[in-house]
């Protein structure tokens, strides 16, 4: 048995046919059902919702919303991203991440953005080390959870020239 | 219309009309015009040709045969006719008859290659073949074939096939298969040596194919059909094996490939860093060959056993290999094994768990090996029949990893193992939902949820994978005998009239199958793919072997007639009151309640005149096709009983002693024979009294019963076959008034054996015939069963005990128990106890059966009904999901 056991890591689009595994990953991620919007929007959202496969099995998933500015202008709101236990600390969420970064320069789309819990250090020193800022906090934004307020964090990519 | 036109004309016009019509399904009005111009032109081959084409058309091939002879009769040499002929022929395996036509087409156009050929199989076929040889030789100039050598070594021409088959090495082109005929005739002629270096070369090809293996044990002397072998030829294996896994061979010839082979392994210092670079990923790929390592797990034991199964089984859970248990079960038959390779995979799993390493190695494993263990740990246990730590297996595997498809499909045929069908039913839909592109998934939760009789769920899902349009018929024309099940979970549900039309349906695929050939015989011939056609045919008439597979379904269906029959019976006899109560009127009446719809539901199927007629057909279908069968020749009994057909009945008993005397229903079916016998009457007419000598003159040759009364026997049985009691012969059953005889059994090294047998359905067929024989013995048949113990079975393993009673024994006996013995309390206190046994059971309303409210599966439910509660609620959704989300950002650690 060499070392040669590199499992390759890969990622596939968000389709009607695999919806399901969204679904499993995010009742065991996360402690609430999403409702259906939540799906319809990470559908639509195309290449910026994507699983990720560690060989043949589906073990994380970034989710985001495109939502329309002023102007015609379009930014990005990750809904969730999240990577099963066993399968952490093998940089599938930082690849996640990075793909949806990658795909907003390409599509010159200047705002990223999420919500964090303001106790989540783990969480926020994640996101700053991709350039991710805290650009505001929201009082009371959770219902059931303490503490109930949350950072905004973005990441604003400066426009390449048009 | 066709006044105006001459006699002969205006019988070809009524042959035309009649050809037509015959295509537009209009079949009756066909035939009276095609016989019209019959009478008119008695003479007219064409006539009888188109008469014949009909018959061909309604696949009455034995009346077409006879209508085309008769064409011929009239014009001997008509090419279309002959042609027709012959085919027809084919199809009915007339093979004298076929090699005539192809003689005739042949004589008459010597000239066309398809007619030689055509001819040569004739022969072959009609195992002629040393003269299909001599056709194809004179024939020999244009052709490029490579069929003689199949052909001759049918003929057992080994030598000469050998010969030839070397003379035409230039001409085959599929080569494969010219070095595998080569090999069976050099095995054939005992030149093993040859046929060694042969099977090595060709597991140079496909390392990966049993049979060369299995070939080249035989040549080297070290073949078994069961695998067992002494310790000195488990050696011998072992060692070859192991040389069969470095096959130098392989290495060689790629080294040649990629340019780095010497003769004397001189290489230089550069080329040797290459070489070792080659080598270290090949023995990263470690899998030349599967089959080369599997394979000595079958004659390996112990700790060599041990040794080389976790050899096998560790990087396959490393890679992540779904069908591991299904490879390795075969295993679990070899006594010993399955207690080796459940300590094994604890280890594994342990060592996992703790380190995330395989016990001695320093390298982590990747995540994903804990949940394979744990997936191949759950198959284990439900191999073994423990269910809790199956599902507490499978469980955990899911919680690790719960976007594995194969997890939740593995848990579902555990729940239906386990007794709870409905829960099964719902897994198989969760995995089916997790993939919505894969039909296997999707067939696999139709079956499960068939299995449930949720058999209108089932259809609705079987149907998202047909074609768009005509759903159900398109459904039927994929043949892949879903009626099957479906048919079964309608006899469970009493629904005979459905069942019948989907067992019907089932028996028309076969028919369907064997018409489908037609479309071969002139396309082989003339596509020159003689091999596969021959194959082909020589299939198809295995095919009969192969239903085999299909009898449940007849066997089921005949079931059903003979309850039919029953219910008919009872029907008539209350029909019978009634007639003479109130009068024909109501009787007619009734007749004519019975709806006569275009028959959906198998109604009409359900009307038959004589269904224990019908019945008769299918058994002989099945005496025909299964003989072997126990299940036959049960149902052949029951049959012939009902209708008082005694020495059918006999006839029928005496194959089931032959084939398993021991057999529960085997015993059954002989004290039930002799205790009817007993019961009738004596013997007045000829006929009877013909019987009755017959069975006097046969009684005493039925060792089970030489000068026993019928009592003795139903005990002698007993004592034969219960489980783990002390050797005969001298046994007390105090419960049993009827023991007052000590018995010696037959055959006592026999007797020792059954003494390990499974006992509880022998135990249960004696109740019932206690109570046949004695019906006011009935509260010591119930004894009888009720103090039957559910046994451990022996066994070394590490957890929980495994013990001996079958769900699906034990539900039998509780329907015994309700519905013959008729004794409620008794079918209630075995209820309780088997749920405790099988506290999965919805049948039994187990505890933690989907049956109960809290179980397992009923939580699952109620999990995604709170989960839905959340769907509605908009807005409020979003900002849970960011609280969701922080949740698994605590967690990750970068």
């Amino acid at each position: 048995m060499g070392g040669g056991r590199e499992v390759p890591i890969s990622l596939e689009g968000l389709r009607d046919k695999n919806l399901m595994q969204l679904k499993k990953l995010n009742t065991a991620l996360f402690p609430v059902r999403y409702n259906d919007k939540y799906y319809a929007d990470a559908l639509s959202s195309a290449d910026f919702t994507k699983l990720a496969y560690y060989g043949d099995i589906c073990v994380g998933s970034i989710a985001c919303r495109l939502e329309k500015k002023e102007a015609g202008a379009v930014r990005v709101y990750i809904m969730t991203l999240g990577v099963l236990a066993p399968y952490r600390g093998l940089g599938i969420g930082t690849r996640l991440l990075n793909h949806v970064l990658e795909l907003c320069s390409k599509q010159n789309i200047s705002e990223t953005y999420l919500h964090v819990q303001t106790n989540n250090e783990d969480a926020i020193n994640f996101y700053k080390k991709f350039g991710f800022e805290i650009t505001d906090t929201i009082k009371n934004y959770y219902t059931n959870i303490t503490p109930p307020d949350c950072y905004v964090v973005t990441k604003y990519i400066t426009q390449s020239k048009k | 219309m066709g006044a105006s036109l001459p006699p002969k004309e205006a019988n070809l016009f009524k042959l035309i009309v009649g050809l037509t019509l015959n295509c537009m399904d209009r079949k009756t009005e066909a035939y009276e015009l095609v016989r019209q111009g019959l009478k008119n032109d008695l003479k007219s081959h064409v006539c009888w040709h188109v008469y014949g084409l009909l018959y061909r058309s309604d696949r009455e091939y034995r009346e077409a045969i006879k209508c085309y002879r008769n064409a011929l009769r009239i014009d001997p040499e008509n090419i279309e006719i002959l042609r027709d002929l012959s085919l027809l022929q084919a199809q009915m395996r007339d093979l004298a008859g076929f090699v005539e036509t192809r003689q005739k087409l042949l004589s008459l156009k010597p000239n066309h290659r398809m007619n030689w050929i055509g001819f040569s199989v004739a022969h072959h076929l009609n195992s002629n073949a040393s003269k299909a040889v001599e056709i194809l030789e004179a024939y020999e100039g244009t052709l490029e074939d490579d069929y003689p050598p199949d052909n001759e070594q049918e003929c057992g021409f080994l030598e000469r096939a050998l010969e030839e088959l070397h003379k035409k090495e230039f001409k085959i082109v599929d080569k494969l298969v010219y070095k595998e005929q080569e090999v069976s005739l050099l095995v054939k002629l005992g030149r093993l040596e040859e046929a060694e270096k042969l099977y090595q070369a060709l597991l140079s090809m496909n390392p990966d194919n049993y049979r060369y293996y299995e070939g080249l044990q035989k040549c080297v002397g070290l073949y078994s059909e069961n695998d067992q072998f002494s310790a000195d030829e488990i050696d011998q294996l072992e060692a070859l094996y192991k040389s069969l896994g470095q096959q130098q061979k392989y290495y060689e010839g790629l080294q040649k490939c990629v340019g780095l082979y010497s003769e004397n392994d001189q290489f230089s210092a550069d080329e040797i860093d290459q070489l070792e670079a080659l080598y270290k990923s090949l023995g990263q790929q470690q899998k030349w060959s599967s089959a080369v390592k599997r394979i000595p797990l079958d004659f390996l034991q112990g700790n060599r056993f041990r040794e080389a199964a976790e050899n096998y089984i560790r990087p396959l859970l490393t890679k992540g290999v779904p069908s591991l248990f299904s490879d390795l079960s075969p295993l679990y038959d070899h006594p010993g094994k399955a207690d080796i390779l459940e300590q094994l995979i604890l280890e594994l799993e342990h060592s996992l768990r703790t380190t995330g390493q395989y016990p001695g190695r320093t390298e982590k494993e990747p995540p994903s090996t804990l949940m394979w263990a744990l997936f191949l740990l759950a198959q284990h246990y439900d191999r073994r029949g423990q269910y809790d730590i199956s599902l507490s297996k499978i469980d955990e595997a899911i919680e690790h990893t719960p976007t594995v498809i194969d997890l939740y499909s593995v848990k579902s045929r555990i729940l239906k193992h386990a007794g709870d069908l409905a829960a099964a039913a719902a897994l198989a839909d969760e995995a089916r939902c997790m993939d919505l592109a894969d039909r296997y998934i999707n067939s696999d939760c139709v079956k499960r949820m068939l299995q449930a009789d949720q058999v209108a769920l089932a259809e609705k899902t079987a149907v998202l994978f047909t074609k768009e349009g005509e759903q159900h018929n398109n459904l039927h024309d994929m043949q892949c005998m879903y009626e099957l099940a479906s048919g079964e979970s309608y006899f469970r549900q009493g629904d005979l009239g459905r069942a019948l039309k989907k067992f019907l349906s089932v028996e028309k695929h076969y028919a369907d199958i064997t018409e489908d050939q037609f479309d071969f015989h002139s396309y082989c011939l003339r596509k020159m793919t003689l091999r596969t056609y021959v194959e082909m045919l020589r299939f198809q008439d295995h095919e009969d072997d192969e239903m085999s597979k299909l009898p449940p379904s007849q066997k089921k269906k005949m079931r059903q007639k003979q309850r039919k029959a029953e219910a008919r019976a009872k029907k008539e006899a209350e029909e019978k009151h009634e007639e003479s109560s109130v009068g024909a009127a109501s009787k007619s009446g009734k007749r004519h309640v019975k709806p006569v719809d275009p028959d959906p539901n198998g109604e009409k199927l359900l009307q038959v005149e004589d269904p224990l007629l019908e019945a008769t057909k299918y058994l002989k279908l099945l005496q025909k096709n299964s003989p072997n069968s126990l299940e036959t020749h049960l149902l052949s009994f029951e049959l012939n009983m009902r209708k008082q057909r005694i020495l059918l009945a006999f006839q029928a008993l005496k194959q089931l002693l032959r084939l398993d005397a021991e057999h529960p229903d085997s015993h059954r079916s002989l004290i039930k024979f002799f205790h009817k016998v007993g019961s009738m009457a004596a013997p007045v007419t000829d006929t009877e009294k013909l019987i009755w000598s017959v069975l006097e003159a046969e009684r005493p040759t039925i060792s089970q019963l030489h000068e026993k009364s019928l009592i003795e026997g139903n005990r002698t049985f007993l004592e034969q076959h219960k489980g783990h009691s002390q050797p005969l012969p001298n046994v007390q059953y105090e419960n049993l008034n009827i023991c007052s005889i000590v018995m010696t059994p037959p055959h006592p090294t026999l007797l020792f054996f059954f003494l390990l047998a499974d006992s509880l359905m022998h135990r249960a067929a004696v109740a019932e015939m206690l109570y046949v024989l004695e019906p006011d013995k009935k509260p010591e048949a119930i004894k009888l069963i009720e103090e039957s113990t559910n046994n451990i079975v022996p066994k070394n393993g590490a957890l929980g005990p495994v013990r001996e009673w079958k769900l699906k024994d034990c539900i039998a006996v509780h329907k015994f128990l309700g519905t013959v013995l008729v004794d409620n309390e008794a079918a209630l206190r075995w209820k309780v106890r088997c749920a405790e046994y099988f506290p999965f059971s919805t049948y039994f309303e187990g505890s933690l059966s989907s049956a109960v409210p809290n179980s397992a599966y009923n939580r699952i439910c109620k999990r995604s009904e709170n989960g839905s509660a959340n769907h509605s609620g908009g807005e409020t959704g979003d900002s849970l999901a960011s609280n969701g989300k922080l949740e698994t950002f605590k967690d990750l650690t970068i």
